[in-house]
């Protein structure tokens, strides 16, 4: 694990695992990053987390109970639609396999298809 | 003088005509070195003819033309050093004040889409699983099969699980390998540079149509290695898959030509050659880029002597 991203990335991970809010302590246990992190790491990070409104938090007592705000489904199609409709030039930031299709689009490549395959 | 104008008209003949034949070269790979070296000999061809203006000894060091003195004489009457001079000047400052705003705009682009990569790395490496490998996977939980690369050090190629559930394994692999050709060729730095020779010089057809040309040509060049190694099958069956479905939030322009335009390549020219070969013919196919506009204006120089010269 390197860089603060990769923590964000493997505590996410942990709470979309649990199904469940959770406190930190709780998702220390969980977390398995290969080397022993300590609380206040996992605490800034969960912090961090919730200023990016990544997960939503509320006091159970003395402490936090952390919960994801979006299914991981659902953070992947905002990534995506992030990504996707970001200003300036996305198609040069990123190339993709194939950029967009359409109905009749799509149509057309079935027809090329069909024709390659009546050739054989 | 007449040298000098013979070099601006052979950058002009092969700025404006090279595109034309470029297109058609059948390596993808080839086609890109033969584009990019175009582009570099038409800027440092017409350097020369700037300095060839400045310098007082315009003759010095071009043998063919010393044979025919006499000649060369005869057509450069008329014209005074003053003139020479001056337009030499006009035209080095002219030629520097493009490189200079090439070499801005470039720079410029190139971060700003840097920092936007940043930004959507920051979100895509939460959302999605990382799988290490030769480059990074980040696998993103969602049904449309999708896949695009992220250039940086290093670079990063992001799918979602959807291409697994929509996708045979063998055409999964081929989108991947597709993606990693992109990020092993460095397509992105080479796309960014054609933008920037397309966005600030718009007057030659060898220029402005680099942004396009050298897009098709990386997407076919990385078709051709994912078909190398898991085969054109996977690579059209993928196309044909993933564009059916369509990107999720459908913002971009659309290229439906360029799939159907890719799988034609694809059928007619189904294997990448070997890589000696490829080496070879990508040499080959560079020092010709290279020499071009000198040789073209050369041979209209020639021409002319031949044409206005009595012979003996």
């Amino acid at each position: 694990m390197r860089g603060l991203g990769e923590l964000e990335a493997a505590v996410m991970d942990v709470l979309w695992h649990a199904g469940e809010p959770l406190r930190v302590r709780q998702v220390l246990e969980r977390l398995d990053t290969g080397k022993a992190l300590a609380y206040t790491t996992v605490m800034t990070v969960l912090d961090n987390l919730h200023r990016k409104n990544w997960v939503s938090r509320e006091l159970d007592g003395k402490a936090y109970l952390y919960e994801p705000t979006l299914s991981r489904a659902e953070a992947a199609a905002n990534a995506l639609r992030e990504v996707l409709s970001a200003s300036g030039d996305p198609q040069a930031a990123l190339m993709h396999f194939v950029q967009s299709g359409t109905r009749e689009e799509s149509e057309l490549l079935r027809k090329a298809l069909r024709r390659k395959a009546s050739k054989k | 003088m007449t040298v000098a104008l013979a070099l601006l008209l052979g950058c002009g003949v092969v700025g404006a005509l090279a595109p034309r034949y470029l297109l058609r070269l059948s390596d993808p790979v080839v086609a890109l070195v033969a584009w990019l070296v175009s582009v570099l000999a038409v800027m440092a061809t017409s350097a020369v003819a700037m300095l060839l203006l400045l310098l007082p000894d315009h003759g010095l060091g071009l043998a063919v033309l010393t044979a025919v003195h006499d000649c060369w004489q005869s057509l450069q009457h008329g014209t005074t050093p003053g003139i020479e001079a001056m337009s030499g000047l006009v035209g080095i400052a002219l030629l520097t004040g493009l490189l200079v705003r090439l070499a801005i705009v470039g720079v410029h682009s190139a971060r700003r889409r840097a920092a936007a990569r940043q930004e959507h790395l920051a979100v895509l490496r939460v959302a999605g699983r990382r799988e290490a490998g030769a480059h990074t996977t980040l696998w993103l939980e969602h049904d449309h099969p999708f896949a695009f690369s992220l250039a940086g050090k290093p670079g990063v190629v992001v799918a979602t699980e959807g291409l697994r559930r929509h996708l045979t394994p063998a055409q999964v692999d081929a989108v991947l390998a597709h993606e990693h050709a992109h990020l092993d060729g460095r397509h992105h730095q080479l796309i960014t540079i054609a933008d920037a020779v397309a966005a600030t010089l718009p007057f030659l057809p060898l220029f402005k149509r680099a942004a396009a040309a050298i897009r098709e040509f990386v997407e076919m060049a990385a078709d051709l290695t994912a078909a190398r190694a898991h085969g054109v099958e996977a690579v059209t069956g993928a196309l044909v898959r993933v564009s059916a479905h369509g990107a999720p939030g459908t913002a971009l322009a659309m290229s439906g030509d360029a799939v159907e335009h890719r799988l034609i390549q694809l059928r007619k020219r189904p294997h990448a050659p070997g890589p000696a070969r490829r080496v070879l013919t990508c040499g080959l196919a560079g020092a010709t880029a290279l020499v071009l506009p000198g040789t073209a204006a050369f041979g209209a120089l020639f021409a002319v002597m031949l044409l206005t010269c009595p012979s003996g």
